[in-house]
């Protein structure tokens, strides 16, 4: 049964991620990450996701902090936490995070407010999206952890 | 969270790769590579290269952390750029290379590249998301070994290590070069070297005490990669010679410095066998010379400020035309006998004083002449455009005399010349001074003399105001009227200088005649005869010119001559009394490229960007042996002392040139003619 279950659990965590690459919301750098995962830091993927996380919604933060407070927004700095938002998106493979960045920080550099705006929301959205897959991903991992975790002892 | 955690805290993390334990703060602990490269590193390398990550983005760090310790680098990772810095000087030499994002709140990724590049000379790889060409050309111009877009892929990283061991293995290649240099000389020029490196730069004041033992820790660097030149000689190499590197320089004048991209240099210089990769690394050296050396210029040109206290800084740089040296070559003032002429420089523009954009070719002709009398005779003629200058300086120096004949085993003489200014007038130059440092002055052709009195002639119409400040190297004894030169008159100064060496015969003319509509021309001329008794080994004589914010100084650098060569200073025929000074320099350094001088054809390398100051070289040698000289400074300066005529003057420019001639003999400078 234990068996049956894990292998459910990992059937489940393929096809969300399959559905997560065909929308286009990851990509393989994704999967450098988790190959980058191994026995001397078995969380590293999630690890580094949390990271993700604190660090983006930081920038997010700010950036709306920027658009929406000043009368004249700083675009330059606007520009510099795109920069580093695009930079660990596309480190952890967050493909469709990145392209908003991308987007957003044309309209920034064209100072168009009314973009940069639009770019802001979209960009909000595609972070929870990405947020709530992510966490929905790490907890079938979880699950498929305890499962092999249960089994090894009776292997062994 | 708990990673996150931990790495939020700390700044620095420091994580060996597997199989190396790990230590934060010792660097014994972090000098796996060191250990490595000098015991077991063949079998292992590059496992244990010691590699210092910044970015701000925890993420990337994160991740890029766990990339290197998969190649079995040993990595340090820390979030800010200011205490990678401190880090980087507390611990010299317990790095290899440095990643460095570039958006970093703290600090710029450029600028923490820049002080990393002049204060240890490590290889710097740029990281950032923006990989739009503008961005990587601005890492390639602060002198970014490779600069990688994110998202890092491992493999990229896998091969990080090929930095180093280019970095190391051009360094050797230096040090096959200057074969003659001593150790003692080396450590020498390193710790001088150190000294003023950075100090022209803006903002990095603070760190020149820092830097204090670099040139140590610099040459346990270098002894502890020796060991890998095998894995690094596998690349095939381009040798830059001098002919290619006036192609690249050409190629880079067309497309203009800002615009200038590999590609299309390689296209301009369609160089058979030559690659994208081969431009693209000559031109970010090209790109990290000019930037010191218009560190250097703006440094000298503090100097000289302060000396003149008249000079006015913005002089209108502006005015200066192009120098058309091809069009002085054409003029015949250049004698058959013309082996090289070289290169125009120009200078870096990176202080932003400088207001304007300047050309400062600098036209260095060598000919050799046949030996009768002497074994070798040299000409050398210089000409140095010198900004605002309506008239043509020229200095004749005849021969007065002076037979000290001593025996320098190198002659060196970096004259580097100080600013000209543009300013008032003053003086007439064109009386000048004749200096000779020996009879050879007979052997002069004819053509030159009149060419020379020529150019007098012109100069004295002119009457240019303009101060010459003979910095260098004392080897230079600038005769000149007291008057012309300059201490306190003219704002300006011209530098000047002669070096003479054994059996050469240098004359440093300036043929100004073409840019007749040119507010500026150059004329400062100088003879330096010299005699040796020996061969002549390669004495190379690269000008630069850097004009400085305030001013522009003209800096002459070279000639390395080798042999005994006795040295006279000679005064200006103008003043009353003759004043022969005698210096004894020895240098060990052998001027190797003597030869190249001699095949370069005579084109006009000038370089003109914006206010930048190519200094052209011929030589790699060459700067190796101003290093020597730099060492020598102190008695230069002394030697100064003890001519009566402009001795202040000489006093006080001589330790700018002092600095100067270290500055070019840091590595990488010469590295960018050696490639």
């Amino acid at each position: 049964m234990l068996g049956l279950g894990m292998d459910r659990l990992r059937a489940d965590m393929n096809r969300l991620l399959a559905l997560l690459f065909h929308q286009g919301v990851l990509d393989e750098q994704f999967l450098q990450l988790q190959q980058l995962q191994d026995e001397s830091s078995p969380n590293f993927v999630s690890e580094v996701v949390n990271i993700y996380f604190h660090e983006s919604e930081k920038l997010l933060k700010n950036l709306r902090a920027l658009l929406v407070e000043r009368e004249f927004s700083d675009y330059k700095k606007m520009g510099i936490h795109l920069n580093q938002f695009m930079g660990s998106s596309s480190s952890i493979g967050a493909k469709r995070v990145r392209n908003v960045c991308v987007a957003f920080r044309a309209a920034s550099e064209q100072n168009n407010r009314a973009g940069c705006l639009r770019a802001l929301e979209l960009l909000e959205h595609e972070y929870c999206y990405l947020k709530n897959k992510l966490h929905e991903l790490f907890q079938i991992e979880q699950q498929r952890v305890l499962a092999a975790g249960v089994r090894y002892p009776m292997h062994n | 969270m708990a990673a996150m955690q931990r790495v939020s805290h700390s700044n620095v993390t420091t994580s060996g790769a597997s199989g190396f334990a790990s230590s934060t703060s010792s660097c014994k602990g972090g000098g796996a590579s060191a250990s490595t490269a000098e015991v077991g590193v063949h079998d292992q390398f590059p496992a244990g290269l010691r590699v210092l990550v910044v970015d701000d983005d925890f993420t990337c760090l994160k991740i890029l952390e766990q990339m290197l310790n998969r190649c079995r680098y040993y990595v340090t990772t820390c979030s800010e750029a200011t205490v990678a810095l401190n880090l980087l000087r507390e611990k010299k030499g317990c790095f290899d290379v440095v990643l460095s994002d570039v958006h970093m709140p703290d600090m710029d990724g450029f600028k923490l590249l820049e002080l990393v590049g002049l204060e240890m000379d490590l290889p710097v790889i740029m990281m950032s998301a923006d990989g739009r060409t503008s961005a990587v050309m601005r890492g390639i111009r602060h002198g970014a070994c490779d600069y990688l877009i994110k998202p890092i892929r491992e493999e990229e990283l896998k091969n990080i290590w090929q930095h180093v061991v280019r970095k190391k293995w051009n360094e050797n290649k230096e040090h096959e070069h200057s074969g003659s240099l001593e150790e003692n000389d080396r450590h020498k020029r390193g710790n001088d070297d150190t000294e003023y490196v950075s100090s022209g730069n803006d903002g990095s004041e603070g760190m020149l005490k820092a830097q204090k033992k670099r040139g140590n820790a610099k040459d346990e660097d270098e002894l502890g990669l020796e060991s890998d030149d095998p894995s690094a000689s596998k690349k095939p190499r381009v040798v830059w010679s001098v002919e290619l590197h006036q192609q690249f320089v050409s190629a880079v004048n067309q497309l203009g410095l800002d615009k200038a991209v590999p590609k299309r240099i390689l296209e301009l210089m369609n160089v058979p066998g030559l690659t994208r990769e081969n431009v693209a690394s000559h031109l970010q050296k090209f790109r990290l010379y000019l930037k010191r050396l218009s560190g250097v210029a703006q440094q000298q040109s503090g100097v000289s400020n302060t000396i003149c206290g008249s000079v006015d800084p913005n002089v209108k740089l502006g005015s200066l035309g192009r120098f058309d040296i091809p069009a002085l070559a054409a003029s015949g003032q250049i004698a058959p006998q013309t082996l090289a002429a070289l290169h125009a420089e120009l200078l870096g523009r990176p202080a932003g004083n400088l207001v304007a954009a300047m050309e400062q070719p600098a036209l260095l002709q060598a000919s050799l002449q046949g030996p009768k009398r002497i074994p070798v005779e040299h000409g050398v003629a210089f000409g140095q455009p010198l900004v605002n200058c309506q008239s043509n300086v020229s200095k004749h120096f005849q021969q007065s005399i002076i037979p000290p004949v001593e025996d320098v085993s190198s002659g060196l003489g970096a004259w580097p010349s100080n600013n000209l200014g543009p300013v008032a007038p003053n003086n007439n130059l064109g009386g000048m001074s004749a200096q000779n440092s020996n009879m050879l002055m007979d052997i002069l052709q004819q053509q030159q003399r009149q060419q020379q009195q020529e150019s007098q002639q012109q100069s004295l119409l002119s009457e240019p105001s303009r101060s010459i400040n003979v910095q260098p190297s004392c080897l230079v004894a600038p005769s000149q009227p007291s008057a012309n030169f300059q201490a306190g008159n003219s704002p300006a100064s011209v530098g000047q200088n002669c070096s003479f060496n054994r059996s050469s015969v240098i004359d440093y003319s300036l043929l100004s005649p073409q840019s007749n509509n040119s507010p500026l021309n150059i004329g400062q001329f100088s003879n330096g005869v010299m005699k040796s008794t020996g061969v002549l080994n390669g004495y190379s004589a690269p000008g630069s010119i850097s004009p400085s914010v305030s001013s522009c100084p003209v800096n002459v650098t070279n000639m390395g001559l080798q042999g005994q060569a006795t040295i006279t200073f000679s005064a200006a025929r103008q003043l009353p009394g003759i004043v022969p000074s005698m210096h004894d320099i020895q240098a060990s350094y052998v001027a190797k490229r003597g030869e190249v001088l001699d095949q370069g054809p005579l084109r006009n390398l000038g370089f003109v960007g914006k206010g930048t100051c190519i200094p052209s070289r011929f030589a790699v040698d060459d700067f190796e042996s101003q290093m020597n000289n730099l060492s020598h400074g102190k008695l230069y300066a002394e030697n100064n002392r003890v001519k009566q005529e402009p001795s202040v003057d000489f006093m006080d420019n001589a330790r700018p040139g002092i600095s100067i001639l270290q500055q070019f003999s840091s590595n990488d400078v010469t590295s960018v003619f050696t490639e």
